[in-house]
């Protein structure tokens, strides 16, 4: 497995939308990170499977055909489309394998049809149930089977956004308690992740699927949304960031695992993995409007290679489905990229996305691909997961506090002070850290047992 | 006899003033978020024959109002304010056995959830945190919670408020399945309802029969707070 102690992409003007250093091919003629960037359209059917596992088969099913038809009148000449589970979905991997199965079908015959270059990506919902352990539980093995039976099924990418340290990172965000996020995302969610992504990756080679990435969600996410949007005091934005920085060293360990991406949408961290492993990834950002509200519009495009909506409700717009409205929205999206990459005008392009966000907002800010090269050399200098999300965090809060133009409250100013007064007392060595942490937690949260993590 | 008279003033101002001293650096220890600090000097009020109630009302209530005011004039942020609540909680448990038998008294009872299928549930606990420093007794049923668990909760624990949240379109219409078993259960009349979560509205909360709607955690707390002001 590789051991990532090096960037693939060094240089910020080779970080940029359309192009990776290892791009790939897969599913019916699709090319991710070869000169285009390719709409990833998502969505989420009304009917819920638990209840009605029929109606929810022919909802996936009209859904998926109305995509196609519209990207047929669109023009569209290449997409992917996302099944991402519900728990309730994993939970039925017999019902995983007949939706993968009639989807991946039905792009079959468009492709036939039509021409259009097309891949499947189904995300497996992380359904463990942190009271039963991660391990050898009948949770975790059904999340197996459901990898299982969509590889087998027609997914040309497995993708996840596994939970491993959420129930302390829970605890530690509403606390801004720095120690508890390096704990739970850097150590707990790369450990786990160690152990999950060996058996999603071993899936994956047995059934001529991608092992496609992870993603921090339950923590980078949960804390961007905790932060929320221009002056809003739930959480620091400078705290929400460093836990973006964190995030990037547990989204990595997919990488090291065997996964070759194309990574997943919601994992903003992604722009840094780009730079390490040099893999096409998928992002996020305006066009994701529709499920949550961000300040990363337009940043996080930047060097997108495949450009997602997130997860879009299956409503009636006035514009047709809402599935369909956001695939259009995507389509001239990467119309646009593709058009400057075509001019030589990407990094022109590239740079007024960046600059848009970029000091609107220190979340936007540890995104941007200068930024993005630096946090990323601070975590492949590092060995070990801990050493490596504190380097993270160090460099993070010294960019944002040298930075000259990003604006920072007096408050957000005072959290950078005071996290990097605590970065600056953590311990040399992970075991110390380790011993530190588990004497913290250890009682305090339920759920968290030493045991899975250090089995 | 006169200079025996003057010491005695004498050590009393002393003792008046390094007690008031001792609050005064414990408000501002929980002020600044100090958890072992706080702690300490609560300890150190304790051992110094400070009484209980003199360390409640001149250390922690001072400084929560002091965190209040930062909070409410965007000085500090939420998460500071759970924090400076949780420090507080924990010292009036260090002094429950120096407050004369008198129990903290809670404020009122909540039972809160996530209902069913939903499993986003850091809003609902942001509120929890909160109702507790606030001085509620809480029983948090975690996430994906059925209308079922919610029924036997309340008939259980007899709360005077229940409070659901939901993230997504999906789930939120769990929230009406739950007030109706409540209904059917004849638990309706006993609790107040209040419902918050991403997609939830006041005049979804209206339609589906909530007591009321909380659109962030600190309105929630003010809501709940308000149905049980002056009852006991």
């Amino acid at each position: 497995m590789p051991f990532f102690d090096h960037l693939e992409v060094c240089n910020s003007s080779e970080l940029v939308f359309g192009s990776a250093k290892h791009p790939l091919s897969y599913g019916l003629g699709l090319k991710v990170g070869q000169g285009e960037v390719v709409p990833e359209v998502k969505f989420f059917p009304r009917t819920l499977p638990e209840r009605d596992p029929e109606g929810f088969k022919a909802e996936v099913k009209a859904i998926t055909a109305d995509l196609l038809d519209r990207a047929v009148e669109l023009g569209v000449e290449a997409l992917q489309i996302e099944a991402e589970q519900s728990f309730m979905e994993t939970r039925k991997p017999e019902l995983v394998a007949e939706v993968t199965s009639l989807q991946k079908s039905l792009m079959e015959k468009y492709s036939d049809e039509h021409g259009i270059r097309l891949g499947l990506r189904v995300t497996v919902a992380d359904v463990r149930d942190f009271r039963e352990g991660l391990r050898s539980t009948t949770n975790y093995n059904l999340m197996l089977e459901a990898f299982e039976a969509a590889a087998s099924n027609g997914a040309d990418v497995l993708s996840i956004e596994s939970e491993g340290g959420k129930d302390v990172f829970n605890y530690s965000i509403v606390r801004q308690d720095i120690k508890g996020v390096i704990f739970s995302v850097g150590l707990l969610g790369s450990l786990d992740m160690k152990l999950l992504w060996e058996d999603i990756v071993d899936i994956a080679e047995r059934n001529g699927s991608l092992a496609g990435g992870d993603t921090a969600c339950a923590a980078g996410n949960t804390a961007m949304k905790l932060a929320g949007g221009v002056g809003s005091m739930t959480l620091p934005h400078t705290f929400a960031a460093l836990v973006r920085a964190v995030s990037a060293v547990r989204s990595l360990v997919a990488y090291e695992q065997g996964a070759t991406g194309p990574g997943k949408d919601c994992g903003y961290e992604n722009v840094i993995l780009k730079a390490i492993t040099g893999f096409p990834m998928s992002m996020e950002g305006k066009t994701s409007a529709c499920a949550h509200s961000s300040l990363l519009g337009n940043i996080a495009s930047a060097c997108c290679d495949l450009w997602s909506n997130e997860q879009v409700e299956n409503v009636r717009l006035f514009g047709g489905s809402a599935p369909q409205v956001f695939l259009e929205v995507l389509h001239y999206d990467c119309k646009l990229m593709n058009t400057a990459i075509r001019l030589g005008r990407a990094l022109e392009l590239r740079d007024a996305l960046v600059l848009s966000d970029k000091f609107n907002d220190p979340q936007a800010f540890v995104l941007s691909p200068d930024v993005a090269i630096e946090i990323a050399r601070s975590i492949v200098s590092e060995r070990g997961y801990y050493r490596r999300a504190k380097s993270a965090c160090q460099k993070a809060v010294a960019l944002m506090e040298a930075s000259p133009s990003l604006n920072l409250s007096p408050p957000e100013r005072r959290l950078l002070s005071s996290v990097k007064s605590v970065l600056g007392s953590l311990p040399e060595d992970e075991d110390a850290f380790k011993d530190q942490m588990i004497r913290t937690f250890a009682g305090k949260i339920p759920t968290f047992r030493e045991s899975d993590y250090w089995p | 006899m006169r200079k025996l008279y003057l010491d005695k003033v004498r050590a009393l101002v002393m003792r008046g003033m390094s007690e008031a001293d001792l609050l005064s650096r414990l408000r501002d220890s929980i002020v600044n978020l100090d958890f072992d600090g706080s702690k300490n000097l609560a300890q150190e009020a304790i051992s110094k024959g400070v009484p209980a109630n003199e360390i409640i009302s001149k250390g922690i209530s001072a400084a929560m109002e002091e965190v209040g005011r930062k909070f409410e004039a965007s000085e500090y942020f939420l998460s500071e304010l759970i924090v400076a609540g949780e420090i507080s909680k924990e010292i009036t448990q260090m002094l429950q056995p120096y407050l004369k038998g008198a129990e903290v008294k809670k404020i009122g009872k909540v039972v809160i959830g996530t209902v069913k299928g939903d499993l986003h549930d850091i809003g609902k606990n942001i509120l929890g945190m909160m109702l507790e420093s606030a001085g509620f007794e809480v029983i948090d049923l975690g996430s994906d919670v059925s209308a079922e668990a919610f029924v036997e909760a309340v008939e259980k624990n007899k709360p005077d408020i229940v409070g659901m949240s939901a993230l997504l379109t999906v789930t939120m219409v769990e929230m009406e399945s739950t007030i109706n078993a409540l209904k059917k259960a004849g638990l309706r009349d006993k609790v107040k309802v209040i419902v918050g979560g991403a997609p939830i509205t006041e005049d979804y909360a209206k339609r589906i029969g909530a007591d009321a709607y909380g659109k962030d955690a600190v309105m929630g707390v003010e809501i709940c707070k308000g149905w049980v002001k002056g009852r006991s």
